[in-house]
């Protein structure tokens, strides 16, 4: 198998899993996590294409809600912003100097050589 | 209650945070100029193809043959196609002609549509149905004898050949990658573009099977330089390769 087609599979597998996950959330969880959700089933269609992508999140979401996880805490201020941008540019900074390090040379030095005459 | 200067853009700057903010402004813009100077530096050059809008639409009449990518021998000619050229067919977008010119194979046709060029490659792109690919009245005379040019070692690019001859720009390197390899997944002309010109021409159409247009080994290969040995074709003026994939190799 190329690598093209296992990224497509890869891809296929984790839009089904999504989609799984999409129906077992948005049928049964999101009113158990959320009293505001109850009774309100329309605008969850429009959760679809996000549940698709970031299924896993929201699994995790769900699993730390079910357990008693609150919500107060999520929204607290972050304390790490300045390291975190710092690290940020760092990373793009080293992400521009590796691939420009990795890229490849046009082989201009390797001319085009017959090798055997036609028919032989 | 902390002495720190905070800043809050209604308010005015702080005194104490002037000079770090001066600082800070001037380094961001030297140092963004510098790098988008680098990076604009650093970018292969795209080349000259481009999509011959200023041509107009071109109708001409020639053989169909299929290599499997289709290909025309022209017969007769436009204001800007000559006679005896060998034109590579694309449809729109990412879509190839290979199923508009399986019924047409051997057979006189008139395409139509418009010209890209880039260098010795000439690609038309068809307009829709049978107006961009038809059946055209009349016997189809000889289509040109292929002619075996030997076995090469080449070194260059696989990519596709609307994007490299000016759909898109850039259309080869690295960067254009994914995009080579879906429009050649849609049956989009396979190119390989050789360092140095073979028998005249730089351009190579890749040659596949009628089940896959390009050997499905060499997907992993697109958009890389690559050093490989192969089999070419003369069609036309147009070369074809029969890439030997067991010799293909990643240059430095």
């Amino acid at each position: 198998m190329s690598t093209a087609a296992a990224i497509l599979d890869l891809a296929r597998a984790w839009l089904w899993i999504g989609a799984a996950v999409a129906a077992l959330f948005l049928s049964i969880g999101i009113g158990r996590i959320d009293p505001d959700a109850r009774g309100a089933f329309v605008f969850r269609v429009l959760l679809v294409p996000g549940l698709l992508l970031i299924w896993p999140l929201v699994l995790w979401r769900w699993w730390r809600l079910e357990k008693g996880d609150r919500w107060l805490p999520r929204y607290r201020p972050p304390s790490a912003h300045a390291s975190a941008a710092a690290a940020m540019s760092a990373l793009i900074m080293a992400a521009l100097v590796l691939s420009y390090g990795a890229r490849q040379d046009w082989p201009d030095n390797i001319a085009p050589r017959r090798i055997t005459e036609a028919g032989s | 209650m902390s002495e720190r200067p905070f800043f809050v853009g209604y308010l005015g700057l702080p005194r104490g945070l002037r000079f770090m903010t001066l600082a800070l402004a001037v380094s961001l813009l030297i140092g963004g100029g510098l790098l988008a100077t680098v990076i604009a530096r650093a970018k292969d050059d795209p080349g000259p193809g481009t999509f011959r809008f200023d041509y107009g639409r071109q109708t001409v009449t020639g053989i169909v043959a299929l290599t499997p990518t289709p290909i025309l021998h022209v017969t007769k000619g436009s204001e800007h196609i000559e006679a005896g050229r060998t034109l590579m067919l694309s449809g729109q977008g990412k879509n190839g002609a290979l199923l508009r010119a399986r019924a047409l194979e051997g057979r006189l046709a008139n395409a139509s549509g418009i010209l890209l060029t880039r260098g010795d490659l000439d690609m038309m792109q068809l307009v829709c149905g049978e107006a961009g690919l038809g059946p055209a009245d009349g016997d189809a005379p000889m289509a040109p004898e292929p002619e075996d040019l030997g076995r090469w070692e080449l070194a260059g690019e696989i990519c596709d050949g609307k994007c490299a001859a000016g759909a898109m720009r850039p259309g080869t390197g690295i960067a254009h990658k994914a995009c080579a390899s879906l429009c050649i997944l849609n049956g989009l002309p396979p190119v390989f573009i050789s360092t140095r010109p073979i028998e005249g021409e730089t351009f190579l159409l890749i040659a596949g099977t009628p089940e896959d247009p390009m050997p499905p080994e060499l997907y992993d290969w697109v958009a890389e330089y690559v050093a490989l040995k192969g089999q070419i074709v003369r069609h036309g003026d147009l070369l074809v390769l029969d890439i030997d994939t067991a010799t293909l190799e990643r240059t430095p």
